[in-house]
C-alpha cells in the first residue's frame, strides 16, 4: 500500500488551502512550525488559466450542458463558466439539503486555493462600528476584539497581498496599506461628486486584491478583465501562487492534496485534538494525520461540518460544542437592492478592446453611522458596489444595418447594487443531515437560512437611495431594484462557530481557539459574530494571522 | 525561535511538471495520462480511473474550428429550418462594411446550442421559427425562405420594434409576432456578437492588453 503521509506528528495541521488556510500555513511554517496543509482537491497549475481565451473558442461560448448536468448549484455563481467549471465542486458528488422553503446556494471549490482562485477580490476593513454594533443598537453580540486589535494584522495582510485602493478618511471604512488606485470613469467621478455634494456620502474606487504595480514578485494588472479564469501574471491575489507557495518553500510545510477531511480525532483523556482523519479523494482510502494543533480553514460551513461530524462521548452534539451554538448564527450578506440608469450626455463609445478594469466603485455605508443617527425602519446598513461606463446595446430595437450601428453606439450606463448586513440569528443554521452523505461517505449538511425583515428593509432602502443618487448625478431611464437573492448568493457565508469570551455562548475565544478544546482553532469566516456589510475575506485573513501569531507564541512557551 | 526552527527532515513536495505545488499523486496521474500507466505497476492502478479534471478550455482546445467544417450538417434543425434561420439571421444582422450573421455562421452555432437544450427550449425556438413561416404563408402564400429579400424584410420589419396599441382598435394578440421575433433576435445577436466576426465588429483587435485602464481626465464637475 503506497503511503503518502509519513507517520510523524506535525506541529500544526491546517485544513483548507484557500485564503485563510494559505495564510495559516505560511505564517506557521515561516515561524518554524512543522505544518501539514490538507486540501480536499487537486493541485492547480497556471497552465489551466483561460483568461486570454476568447469565448468563440469554447464550444458553447460560456455555458455548456455539462455545467447544467454536474453543477446545478455552482452555475448560480457568475464565475462558474465553461472556461473553469472543473474548479468548482461537482454537485452530484457534494450534496447538501435545505428545507423546501429555505433555499441556500452553497458555491464552493475544492482545489488548491479554493475560492481564492475565483473570488471577487474586493477587500475592505471592518470598523469599530461593526465590531461593537451590538453595544450601539442592542441587537446580538459584540465581537471579542476591537479594530485596534486587528489593525496591525490588516496591515500585515495588505502589505503582502497588495490591495489597490484610495484613502478616504471615513470612519466607517478604515483606510489601509494601499497600492495606487485604479482610475474612475467619467460617470463614476460625476456620481462621486454629486453624492458627496448633495448627500455627504462617500464613493470611492473599489479596494481590490489586485496589484497595480509590481509587488512581491507579482506583475501589475494588465487589465484583460476576467480574473476568475486565472491570471498569467498573478496580479490578483490567490493563495496557491502566494501564501501556499511560500509555506511550501519554507521547507516546513507538507501540502497534502486530495485529502477530504471527515473529522477531527480526539484524545479524549487529555481533551485534546490529536489530528484529523481524511478520505483520499481518488482512492477513497481512509488516512490519518497527527498534529499538536488543528486549525480549520475549510470555509465556514465546511469547518462547521467537520466539527459536527467529530462528535465524541464528551461532545455528543459536535466537537467543541458544549455551548450548543455550533452551526447557528449563519449569515450571508443580503444583495440585490439598487438602481441603474444611463448618462445620455456622454459622447464616449464602448469598445471590445482592453483595458477592462477588473474592479468597480464602492459607496461607503451611510446608514446608522455614528454621525447619521438611527434609521427609523432598520438597524445596520449596506454598502454599494457598481460601476459606470459605455456598454454595447444588444437590446437595441430594429434590425439590419441600423441595428448593427445602434449596438455599437451603445449607451453610457451606471449601476449601484447593495451588499447589506445579515443579522446573526439562531434560526439560521446548519446541521448534519442524517440521511445524506457525499461521494466519500461523509455525512452532509442540511442548511436552513432565510433573510428576514431587517434585510428586506435594507434592500428596499438601497433601491430608494441608489435611485436618488443617480437622479442627482443626472442619470436618465432609472430603474430600481428592491428584491434580493437567496442566502448563499453573496458567497460571504460566515458565523457558524462564533467567537466571544463566554464559553457558554460562543464556540471560539478571541484568538479563534475553541473554548472546549485548547489545541483546536477555527480561523475562517465561521468565527464571525456579526456580518457587517463589507466583503469578508480581508478580515478573515487578518484574523487568521492574529490567531496564528497567538498559536506561535504558545508554542514558544511550550504551551501546546 | 525557540525549538521550532525550519526542519530539513520534512519531506518537500515532489517537483511537478508545471508547478511547485503539484504533488506526487498529480505527477502519477499526469504520467498515466501520457500513456505511461503500465510502467507504474498494478499497485497504482486506482489512478487509472482518474480523469483529467480540466475543462476543454483549460486543456487548450479550440472548438471554434468545428463550425467551419466543410462537411457540416445540422444536428438539431432540419434543412428547411436551417435555411430559414440563415435568412432571418442575415436580415437582422446583414453584411455591411463588416460581415453579417451568415458569414459568422450564426445558424451553425445556434444549431449546436439547441441540440444540447432541453426539449422545452427547443420547442420554443421552433415555435418562433414556425411563426415566421406561418406569417409568410398567410401574407405571401409561400415559405419564408422562398420569398424575395424585399418581401422577407417587409415581413420582419414590423416585428422589430415595440408595438403600441393603435387608437383605431386592437388586433388580437398584437404582441405575439414581436415576442417570437425578439426570441430569435436575441439568440441571433448573442451568437453573432460572441463569434470572432462579431468581436471584430465590436472593435476587438485581437489583443488582451493595452496598458493600464485610463479613467476620466476631465477637470472636476465638467464630465462630458
Amino acid at each position: 500500500m503506497p503511503q503518502d503521509v509519513p507517520q510523524q506528528t506535525y506541529d500544526a495541521i491546517v485544513v483548507g488551502s484557500g485564503a485563510t488556510g494559505g495564510w495559516a500555513a505560511k505564517r506557521l511554517a515561516e515561524a518554524g512550525l512543522k505544518v501539514a496543509l490538507l486540501e480536499a482537491g487537486r493541485a492547480v497549475s497556471p497552465k489551466e488559466f483561460t483568461e486570454h481565451v476568447p469565448a468563440y473558442r469554447l464550444k458553447y461560448r460560456g455555458h455548456s450542458p455539462e455545467i447544467e448536468r454536474t453543477r446545478a448549484v455552482q452555475k448560480q455563481c457568475y464565475a462558474c463558466m465553461e472556461y473553469n467549471y472543473e474548479w468548482f465542486v461537482n454537485d452530484l458528488e457534494n450534496p447538501y439539503s435545505t428545507p423546501a422553503d429555505r433555499p441556500f446556494s452553497w458555491q464552493r471549490l475544492r482545489i488548491v486555493g479554493g475560492r481564492s482562485l475565483v473570488w471577487g477580490r474586493q477587500s475592505y476593513r471592518l470598523s469599530d462600528t461593526d465590531f461593537k454594533a451590538a453595544s450601539r443598537d442592542g441587537y446580538g453580540d459584540d465581537w471579542p476584539l476591537s479594530y485596534a486589535d486587528l489593525a496591525p494584522y490588516y496591515d500585515i495582510v495588505e502589505r503582502y497581498v497588495g490591495i489597490t485602493g484610495a484613502a478616504e478618511r471615513n470612519e466607517m471604512l478604515p483606510d489601509g496599506q494601499f497600492l495606487p488606485p485604479m482610475q474612475m470613469t467619467c460617470g463614476e467621478v460625476r456620481l462621486r461628486e454629486r453624492a458627496k455634494a448633495k448627500f455627504g456620502r462617500t464613493l470611492t474606487i473599489g479596494r481590490a486584491a489586485i496589484v497595480t504595480q509590481t509587488h512581491n514578485g507579482r506583475a501589475a494588472c494588465h487589465y484583460c478583465g476576467p480574473c476568475e479564469r486565472g491570471c498569467s501574471t498573478f496580479s490578483y491575489f490567490s493563495s496557491p501562487f502566494t501564501t501556499v507557495k511560500d509555506a511550501v518553500k519554507s521547507g516546513n510545510c507538507m501540502l497534502i492534496t486530495n485529502a477530504v477531511v471527515s473529522h477531527v480525532d480526539m484524545d479524549n483523556e487529555a481533551n485534546q485534538a490529536r489530528g484529523v482523519t481524511y478520505v483520499d479523494r481518488l482512492t477513497k482510502e481512509t488516512k490519518q494525520v497527527r498534529g499538536k494543533a488543528v486549525i480549520l480553514c475549510a470555509q465556514a460551513l465546511e469547518s462547521t461540518r467537520i466539527l459536527l461530524n467529530s462528535s465524541t462521548r464528551e461532545y455528543p452534539h459536535g466537537l467543541a460544542n458544549s455551548s450548543g451554538v455550533l452551526g447557528h448564527y449563519l449569515m450571508d450578506h443580503v444583495a440585490g437592492g439598487g438602481a441603474s440608469g444611463t448618462f445620455d450626455d456622454f459622447n464616449i463609445l464602448p469598445s471590445a478592446n482592453p483595458p477592462h478594469r477588473p474592479n468597480g466603485i464602492y459607496m461607503v455605508r451611510f446608514r446608522n453611522t455614528p454621525t447619521s443617527g438611527k434609521h427609523p425602519h432598520f438597524i445596520r446598513g449596506y454598502g454599494f458596489q457598481g460601476g459606470s461606463g459605455p456598454e454595447f446595446d444588444m437590446k437595441a430595437t430594429g434590425m439590419g444595418a441600423e441595428y448593427k450601428k445602434a449596438v455599437k453606439q451603445g449607451s453610457y450606463r451606471i449601476s449601484l447594487g447593495a451588499f447589506g448586513e445579515s443579522l446573526a440569528s439562531w434560526d439560521n443554521f446548519c446541521e448534519i443531515d442524517a440521511n445524506l452523505k457525499d461521494a466519500w461517505g461523509i455525512p452532509a449538511l442540511r442548511i436552513s437560512m432565510a433573510h428576514g425583515k431587517n434585510e428586506a428593509a435594507l434592500m428596499r432602502d438601497a433601491g430608494v437611495t441608489a435611485a436618488e443618487m443617480l437622479e442627482a448625478a443626472g442619470a436618465k431611464s432609472i430603474s430600481v431594484q428592491t428584491s434580493f437573492g437567496i442566502p448563499g448568493m453573496a458567497v460571504h457565508e460566515v458565523g457558524t462557530a462564533r467567537m466571544g469570551n463566554d464559553p457558554k455562548k460562543f464556540v471560539l475565544n478571541a484568538f479563534n481557539q475553541a473554548h472546549d478544546v485548547k489545541n483546536l482553532f477555527v480561523t475562517d469566516g465561521s468565527c464571525y459574530v456579526s456580518s457587517a456589510c463589507q466583503n469578508p475575506t480581508l478580515t478573515m485573513m487578518a484574523i487568521t494571522v492574529r490567531a496564528c501569531d497567538h498559536l506561535i507564541d504558545r508554542f514558544r512557551r511550550s504551551d501546546v | 525561535m525557540g525549538t521550532y526552527r525550519p526542519d530539513s527532515n520534512l519531506p518537500s513536495p515532489a517537483p511537478g511538471p508545471t508547478s511547485p505545488l503539484i504533488n506526487r499523486r498529480d505527477v502519477i496521474r499526469a504520467a498515466l495520462l501520457a500513456g505511461a500507466s503500465c510502467a507504474l505497476g498494478p499497485a497504482l492502478s486506482f489512478a487509472q480511473t482518474a480523469v483529467p479534471e480540466l475543462t476543454p478550455a483549460q486543456r487548450g482546445w479550440d472548438e471554434s474550428k468545428n463550425l467551419a467544417d466543410p462537411n457540416w450538417k445540422p444536428a438539431f434543425l432540419n434543412d428547411g429550418q436551417n435555411e430559414t434561420l440563415i435568412a432571418v439571421s442575415d436580415l437582422i444582422i446583414p453584411a455591411t462594411d463588416t460581415p453579417g450573421a451568415k458569414q459568422a455562421m450564426v445558424n451553425r452555432y445556434l444549431d449546436l446550442v439547441l441540440a444540447g437544450e432541453p426539449a422545452e427550449s427547443q420547442q420554443k425556438f421552433l415555435d418562433s421559427l414556425n411563426y415566421i413561416d406561418s406569417e409568410s404563408q398567410r401574407l405571401f402564400t409561400k415559405e419564408f425562405r422562398a420569398l424575395t429579400p424585399e418581401d422577407q424584410s417587409d415581413l420582419l420589419r414590423p416585428l422589430a420594434y415595440p408595438l403600441r396599441p393603435s387608437h383605431w382598435g386592437n388586433e388580437d394578440h398584437p404582441d405575439l409576432g414581436v415576442t417570437h421575433f425578439d426570441r430569435l433576435k436575441s439568440m441571433i445577436a448573442v451568437a453573432y456578437y460572441t463569434s470572432e466576426v462579431g468581436q471584430r465588429e465590436l472593435g476587438w483587435d485581437g489583443s488582451f492588453t493595452h496598458g493600464p485602464f485610463q479613467g476620466c481626465e476631465h477637470p472636476p464637475t465638467s464630465h462630458k
